[in-house]
């Protein structure tokens, strides 16, 4: 039995890394798609309806709401599929101008935090206190608000998105900062370095594997905040607008809503994959992989 | 008294106050000349690497007089007198070597850098691993390397935290070598900590002797070996009556101990 198990490990190893991914990935997915079926077959059959109700409107079939994707979103209308990728480039630009402005602000406050012990007793508990207050609750007077500056609505949506990534980065930031050996910090004592040099010659740099954790995270949760700012929001652009729309006519096209629910998860992972690919590019292989067993052992413990 | 590289008299240092204040060090007086290559050797807790860091001024002294060059540490520090070596290498793994070597050139805003890297890969024999990164080096050459930044910005004194405390005894033995070649080149005053009797011996022109609770100096050995040292020097009547001589000093407290 363990020779089994250790001849197909051996096979699974000899398959080129990328392919290995390919596999995986697909794999999961196929797997996910088998257990949807093989509920609505199973339920269906013996006729339950708890806990969900296996039907084709509130479980459409998952190559249904692939195809529905290819259909017209109303009669003589464009393909939903093309409408959608209007929408994400929408949305898309929303949680990118967030995603930014949120970043920046969470590294200024890490920098901040991390200079003046001060100013992180101080503010704090503000900044964990601020990620409490329902964002859902929030969003609306955030659009009120930049209508009343006179501010463009798309931008609105974009500070909600900037409030959800700001703070992992801040976290993760002054805890990359503080991360470096402390006779790393000695040495640059020893050169009689500049507060500057310190930190854009040993604190930033050893913080860039922490921080690109903190923007993973930080990647999806700007494209929900652009999502659920949305909703309060006057245009009619967006995935969050077609997700409110479609979830108003669920009973007549659940399929279109499970398809938008489809195309934004995959928004989603485009954003974390360009941030990864960042990442790749500008973190020696090392220190990436080091974070890694980090967090891993983090989640362990 | 300009020759004197370290010159401390009657240096202390405390740690905290009150009932868990400890006392580190008590009435060291200890005197390093320019060319020398002095070691401390005690036992943990004697407080060697605490008068290291006092002469680096990584900590201020609580009583005596510390001047290095002639001048208090902090402005030796400011001008760069000193260069120093850990036990740990700390070198930054996004630079490569010789990046890393060129780390303290661009903090003191000295030019030609480049070159000067180049320079002190060859000091240390690591020219052909110039792109390569920390991780890809041994421990040994990963030490090399951090020697080469240590003396990259010529510094007149050397200081050294049990550099090769986590190295295996051959590279140890390969690198005590090493630093005896590179102090030859460079002239540079060295005084290097460390818990190992014969590489205390092999490497210096004095060895200190310190007992602990609180550190004080108990002993000065003369090594008195003929330069250069090496291979032969560690088979040598003298090399073995002075390990001897460390070792019995060392001892001597220990039978002292209440």
């Amino acid at each position: 039995m363990e020779d089994v198990i250790a001849g197909s490990q051996g096979r699974w190893e000899q398959l080129a890394p990328r392919t290995r991914r390919v596999i995986s990935v697909v794999g999961v997915i196929l797997t996910l798609v088998a257990m949807w079926e093989l509920y609505k077959l199973v339920w269906g059959a013996l006729g339950w309806i708890r806990p969900i109700r296996p039907d084709d409107v509130v479980m459409p079939h998952t190559w249904d709401m692939v195809i529905e994707l290819f259909r017209p979103v109303r009669r003589g209308g464009g393909l939903l599929i093309v409408n959608l990728a209007g929408r994400s480039l929408w949305t898309l630009r929303e949680a990118i101008l967030g995603f930014f402005v949120g970043g920046l602000i969470g590294f200024w406050l890490g920098v901040w935090f991390v200079r003046s012990r001060l100013a992180e007793r101080a503010l704090m508990p503000y900044v964990v206190a601020s990620q409490t207050v329902p964002f859902l609750a929030i969003a609306p007077m955030v659009v009120v608000w930049g209508g009343g500056l006179g501010i463009p609505q798309w931008t609105s949506v974009s500070v909600i998105a900037a409030y959800l990534t700001f703070f992992p980065v801040a976290i993760n930031t002054l805890r990359g900062l503080r991360s470096p050996d402390p006779n790393s910090l000695e040495l640059m004592r020893s050169y009689a370095a500049e507060p500057r040099d310190v930190l854009w010659k040993l604190l930033v740099p050893s913080a860039m594997p922490y921080i690109f954790t903190a923007l993973k995270v930080s990647a999806t949760a700007s494209i929900v905040g652009a999502l659920v700012g949305e909703l309060p929001a006057g245009f009619q652009s967006g995935l969050g607008r077609a997700l409110l729309t479609f979830s108003q006519q669920f009973a007549v096209q659940s399929k279109k809503l499970y398809g938008t629910v489809i195309v934004c998860a995959l928004v989603g992972m485009l954003f974390v994959w360009a941030v990864t690919r960042v990442e790749r590019r500008l973190i020696p292989q090392r220190a990436a992989l080091e974070e890694e067993d980090a967090t891993a052992a983090r989640a362990a413990a | 008294m300009t020759d004197l590289v370290v010159d401390a008299g009657g240096v202390g240092k405390t740690f905290g106050k009150g009932e868990d204040r400890i006392e580190a060090l008590r009435g060291i007086s200890l005197h390093v000349s320019q060319g020398e290559f002095v070691s401390l050797i005690g036992p943990s807790g004697c407080g060697k690497s605490t008068l290291l860091r006092l002469i680096a001024d990584l900590t201020a002294p609580t009583s005596g007089e510390l001047r290095i060059n002639g001048k208090p540490p902090a402005r030796a520090r400011t001008d760069r007198d000193y260069g120093i070596v850990f036990q740990k290498s700390t070198l930054l793994d996004w630079r490569t070597v010789s990046k890393n070597i060129e780390l303290p050139l661009e903090v003191m805003g000295i030019d030609g850098r480049p070159d000067v890297a180049a320079r002190m890969l060859d000091l240390v024999q690591l020219a052909d691993f110039a792109d390569h990164h920390p991780w890809q080096l041994s421990g040994g050459m990963q030490q090399r390397v951090a020697i080469a930044r240590a003396l990259a910005f010529n510094p007149s004194l050397l200081l050294m935290d049990e550099p090769f405390g986590a190295l295996d005894e051959m590279t140890r033995e390969l690198m005590q070598q090493e630093v005896l070649r590179i102090w030859d080149e460079t002239e540079t005053t060295v005084v290097f900590v460390t818990h190992s009797i014969p590489e205390a011996v092999f490497l210096s022109t004095r060895v200190i002797v310190m007992s602990p609770r609180p550190g004080r100096v108990s002993d000065i050995i003369e090594i008195g070996l003929s330069h250069p040292r090496d291979e032969d020097t560690r088979e040598s009547q003298l090399y073995y009556a002075k390990i001897t001589e460390v070792r019995e000093a060392l001892r001597r407290y220990e039978a002292a101990k209440p």
